[in-house]
């Protein structure tokens, strides 16, 4: 079978947008200047190339990706394993499957839209290589099958969103970015840790296919999860109770810091407000995916006693971001950390999801994260086109703004009544799964339904704080003949056409995956039951009162 | 590695196959003396009319009077040198014992060849370097500061040349005194290095500094020695490891080798600059020309850890106590301190040349918690469990991390070089903007901060993780065999040097604020006032810079050669001790 993820999924991308960079900053200003516009349609077109790709990957164009080997757990299609450090047993091993597959898909479409979104963003002949390194480099978490090379592109990608906030971003630029990289690199390499412990954990003595000649074991994730749950089945738990635990918990402090759950979520809201409009579009959009799809890959797969042991506190700690997020958005006067406040309280909903241990629960918390990476995008755009046009971020600095520019005000009543969840789009078929997921968690456990009352009265918080500030932005006339102040007495321009062209797809994916959610999510659920039939159910036997 | 050790007396038939590169190092030496002074010089017969030529003196030939002359010996020497020890390796390597009489000096083996090859190819680097750092004028100009720069040509090549002379000793010496007198060649050298750069007075007071706190340390070294030599009879390293295999008692080791252990340790601490013997180090290399410091974070250090794996591994050796070494405690205590002090201090520091100082301290540190790991665990291979290979495993990691040092540390030192060509380079600020004067220098030096801090895909990140998964692997060693036989274990139950590879996680987390401060610098701000524009500097040094970047990356993407290259000098070390 050929390979169709390394190169043009990951590796092209990288080298492509490496290249142009290196060419780029030989040339003169005016060069530079030229070449923005050449540059910026081969990115484009190539951008759509790769969603062309997974698209059809998806339509079973070649391979079987709805069939067995992409649903079943711990089954991979288009697996493809090249040795890369042998002496350490490291392979460059790609595959993908129901729970990676649509992050990359996710990713495809993001980056056309970011760069279809920030057409004219200064500076185009770094900008537009930089997103696409960033998306080359996102794809690779996804797609990675070994740990190391996952730990790779999981640090790989700290490096071109560093510079996209750094070089195109806010007043607060250094701070923001500084404290973005630190946070996230200071939990990963405590992550690494818990990695190369559990590395050498595996005992040499076993036959592993796939073991380093100089120190016998492997790094290869579906055989280790092979061996894990192997060694977890009858009772037993992989390396041990106590070990188990605090392996996942390493684990887990990694993941949840970029996810980012509530403590450690202090780094997202200053990386938003004065990350450039297209870093805030991918960060929002995948890279805080990739915490919740490293839960998935690694510790629930590894560690499924560990998981049931830790239940409550990250039961405890979704609660906490979903209500912490909510109550802290309405005290905030800034648009864009209102919006990234409000995704730490859709990153809570994605932990109660994975916290219920339901394949509902799963599979919402997997369509979670697929439909805010179509939302959030979208309400970032919206941001930064008012950044872009208004010359500010204050919520109160702009009243009747449906008079002045009528497209975008549309785009953001649009943007935030998805991201409330209203019915019919996609926002709302994943908190109401996550919902129905934790009513059948505390039936289950024996709990009072009261518990329920949590979340749906910060569901109602959440269309508070957004349908005060659509009254305080979007319609509150004052004197509507007068301009904002902001604006220094210049006209009031709408949006650009490459900015509505970029909502109005992002508009129309919402609705789509709202009205006929089925698309996406019959392959998550089916994953979600396969991980429970194949995984969780042997472990743990009929918990939770069963399914 | 089957073949057996060639033992060799002095100028016999395999000497000059055995040290062939340091044979061409000597033939540099004198180049280097010789040929610069070529000239028209004669000698009149007495009585006679007749002008006999001598060739030294007079009037000099204007190609050896051209003051880049030296630059280019001294190169060429080390980069043949380099390539001789290269050779060496082809089609497996033959080891040789230098002997006399019954005494061995010299041992020629994977891992002091390995050890050459940093040194030469750092001290090449810097070689390269400073043709363009150290001022020359046109032979033609008669100034006197024209006469004076260029003559002090030679004499700076020269000591670049005994000082890998001396760091080539050090690492093939199997006699502490053989050891002692590499050890001092180099340090003599690198103290006139370091007061070398005369254009700027912390040049003089680094040196100074340097001189004095270095000489006391190689006092107290050599006390040790001394004590050592009392109590044992003998410096040779083979004989000594005997006499601490037979002293260890129940009741525990005698006092006497104790002292002169921790003394040595004092001498050697110095060299690696592990904290609290470090204090001299950043004054050091802040006052010397950017590319000697970068030879003293790279080269010296590595001299100092062959120095610290001799002494600790060889003679000390941790199989000599039923599971751990007598020094594992101090050792572990001193790494921590090492590595935290470093980055706390690199954090404050403005200057970037301390700022790279502290951070090759904390580097030590890191360096320290390797050999900790490997004194937690038998080092013999029939007790160390599968294969023996946990204190291998650390032992490549340290020696994959001094190679890949002399990569992306000596580079950020040759960047700043091309810096200090247009005045001092004492603050961060003065790294302003060089984003916009210099692209290219400026990707290299966010590389080479990157590798620094250990990020992937750079080398400095393979080398941080080997060095992790060393530790972890010395820490569980075979409690992967007992869980899966039920037993229940936790952290708690691994060797406690896993809290070091957690601290040492941890520290590369902080380490992180300064190198990213660095890069900061370089992208977002202005250029200073009068700093605009490209810098001024010829291609040597930039050549160097680009096959720093190269490696950096290459180690860190494709690192499998060098590891196996590691492990068979790691293993090298093991046998040649074991045949003793």
């Amino acid at each position: 079978m050929e390979d169709y993820i390394s190169v043009p999924l990951v590796g092209f991308p990288i080298i492509a947008s490496l290249i142009i960079m290196a060419t780029v900053s030989n040339l003169s200003e005016e060069m530079r200047e030229k070449m923005a516009n050449p540059i910026r349609w081969a990115i484009l077109l190539f951008s759509l190339g790769l969603l062309g790709l997974t698209t059809a990957m998806f339509y079973n164009f070649f391979g079987d990706l709805n069939g067995f080997e992409g649903i079943a757990f711990n089954n991979y299609e288009f697996h493809k394993r090249y040795i890369w450090v042998e002496s350490l047993g490291i392979y460059w091993s790609v595959g993908l499957d129901a729970l990676s597959f649509p992050m990359v898909w996710l990713t495809t479409l993001l980056l056309p839209i970011t760069i279809i979104a920030t057409w004219d963003e200064k500076n185009g002949a770094f900008y537009h290589p930089l997103i696409l390194l960033m998306g080359g480099a996102l794809i690779g978490v996804f797609v990675a099958l070994d740990l190391f090379m996952f730990y790779v592109f999981w640090e790989l990608t700290l490096i071109p969103m560093f510079f996209l906030i750094l070089k195109w971003g806010g007043e607060d630029r250094k701070y923001a970015a500084q404290k973005f990289f630190i946070y996230t690199f200071t939990a990963s390499v405590v992550m690494l840790l818990g990695l190369v412990t559990l590395y050498f954990l595996q005992n040499p003595l076993e036959p592993l296919l796939y073991s380093g000649t100089m120190t016998g074991r492997t790094f290869d994730i579906p055989e280790i999860v092979n061996y894990a749950t192997i060694h977890n089945s009858g009772g037993n738990w992989f390396l041990g109770a106590s070990m188990q635990k605090i392996i996942f918990a390493m684990l887990m402090l990694g993941f949840l810091v970029k996810l980012p759950a509530v403590p450690f979520h202090t780094w997202l809201p200053d990386a938003h407000v004065q990350a450039p409009t297209g870093g805030s579009m991918l960060l929002a959009g995948v890279m805080l995916k990739m915490g919740a799809y490293g839960m998935f890959r690694l510790p629930i797969a590894l560690f499924p006693h560990a998981l049931e042991y830790f239940q409550l506190v990250l039961m405890a700690i979704g609660m906490v971001s979903l209500v912490w997020g909510s109550i802290v958005c309405l005290g905030q006067t800034n648009l864009k950390k209102m919006v990234a406040y409000s995704s730490v309280s859709h990153m809570g909903v994605i932990c109660i999801g994975i916290a219920t241990m339901q394949p509902m629960g799963w599979a919402a918390a997997l369509f979670m994260m697929f439909a805010h990476g179509i939302i959030s995008p979208h309400l970032f755009a919206v941001c930064g086109a008012f950044k872009h046009h208004y010359h500010s971020m204050e919520i109160g600095s702009m009243r009747g703004m449906a008079k002045h520019s009528p497209w975008l005000a549309t785009s953001m009543m649009f943007a935030w009544m998805a991201s409330l969840g209203l019915p019919l789009l996609a926002g709302f078929v994943a908190e109401l799964m996550v919902l129905i997921a934790l009513w059948h968690f505390l039936v289950a456990e024996g709990w009072s339904v009261l518990w329920m009352v949590g979340p749906a009265l910060v569901l109602a918080v959440t269309a508070a704080y957004y349908l005060w500030s659509m009254q305080r932005t979007i319609f509150e006339g004052g004197d509507e003949t007068q301009p904002p102040a902001s604006m220094d007495g210049q006209p009031i321009p709408d949006i650009a056409n490459h900015e509505k062209l970029a909502m109005f797809v992002l508009a129309m994916l919402t609705i789509l995956f709202g009205v006929m959610p089925w698309i996406a999510l019959d392959m998550m659920n089916d994953w979600s039951v396969q991980i429970f039939e194949g995984l969780i159910m042997p472990i743990l036997g009929n918990f939770n009162g069963g399914v | 590695m089957s073949d057996p050790i060639i033992n060799v007396e002095l100028f016999d038939a395999n000497f000059t196959t055995a040290l062939c590169p340091e044979l061409i190092l000597v033939a540099g030496f004198f180049a280097l003396m010789i040929i610069p002074n070529l000239g028209k010089a004669t000698f009149r017969i007495p009585g006679t009319q007749i002008r006999v030529p001598y060739f030294l003196g007079g009037e000099r030939y204007p190609i050896f009077a051209n003051p880049r002359l030296p630059g280019w010996i001294a190169t060429i020497t080390l980069i043949v040198a380099f390539v001789s020890v290269l050779m060496s390796f082809d089609g497996g390597l033959q080891r040789y014992m230098i002997v006399s009489g019954s005494k061995e000096l010299l041992l020629i083996n994977g891992f002091s060849r390995l050890f050459e090859l940093i040194f030469f190819g750092a001290i090449a680097l810097a070689a390269i370097a400073s043709m363009n750092r150290l001022q020359s004028f046109d032979s033609s100009d008669k100034s006197t500061n024209a006469l004076y720069n260029n003559r002090r040509q030679a004499d700076f090549y020269i000591l670049l040349l005994t000082t890998a002379m001396g760091m080539a000793i050090v690492a093939l010496a199997q006699d502490l005194f053989v050891l002692f007198l590499g050890l001092e060649l180099a340090s003599f050298s690198s103290y006139v290095l370091v007061a070398f750069h005369k254009e700027s007075k912390e040049g003089t007071e680094g040196g100074m500094k340097y001189f004095i706190v270095g000489s006391v340390a190689s006092g107290i070294g050599l006390y040790g020695l001394s004590m050592l030599y009392l109590w044992a009879g003998t410096l040779q390293l083979g004989e000594l490891a005997v006499a601490f295999d037979a002293a260890m008692a129940p009741q525990g080791y005698p006092a006497l080798p104790l002292i002169a252990l921790g003394f040595i340790l004092v001498g050697f601490g110095f060299k690696v600059s592990a904290a609290p013997f470090h204090f001299a180090a950043p004054d050091a290399y802040a006052g010397a020309s950017s590319p000697v410091a970068g030879i003293l974070a790279t080269a010296s250090k590595a001299m100092g850890i062959v120095g610290l794996t001799r002494m600790l591994l060889i003679v000390a050796s941790p199989e000599s106590n039923d599971d751990s070494a007598i020094w594992l405690v101090a050792l572990g205590i001193l790494s921590v301190v090492t590595m935290t002090w470093g980055n706390i201090a690199a954090l404050g520091s403005d200057n970037p040349k301390r700022m790279l100082a502290y951070s090759s301290v904390a580097h030590a540190g890191y360096m320290l918690a390797g050999l900790t790991a490997i004194g937690a665990w038998n080092w013999d291979p029939e007790l160390a469990g599968h294969g023996g290979d946990a204190a291998i495993m650390v032992m490549t990691a340290i020696l994959f991390h001094l190679v890949v040092l002399v990569c992306f540390k000596l580079g950020a030192f040759l960047v700043l070089s091309i810096l200090e060509s247009e005045g001092e380079v004492s603050k961060m600020s003065n790294l302003r903007g060089l984003s916009k004067r210099e692209p290219l220098l400026a990707v290299s030096m966010f590389i080479f901060m990157i590798s620094l801090a250990g990020v992937p895909p750079m080398s400095g990140f393979m080398s941080k993780l080997l060095m992790v998964m060393g530790i972890v692997k010395v820490a569980i060693g075979n409690m992967g065999d007992a869980i899966f036989n039920g037993d229940i274990l936790s952290i708690g139950d691994a060797h406690w040097v896993w809290w070091l590879a957690l601290i040492m996680v941890l520290n590369s987390a902080i380490s992180m604020f300064y190198y990213l401060r660095v890069i900061v610098t370089m992208y977002f701000h202005e250029p200073e006032g009068d700093r605009q524009g490209p810098l001024p500097s010829g291609w040597q040094v930039r050549t160097a810079i680009f096959a720093c970047v190269i490696a950096s990356v290459f180690f860190g993407i494709n690192a499998d050669g060098l590891i196996e290259l590691c492990e068979m000098a790691a293993n090298s070390l093991n046998y040649s001790w074991a045949s003793q």
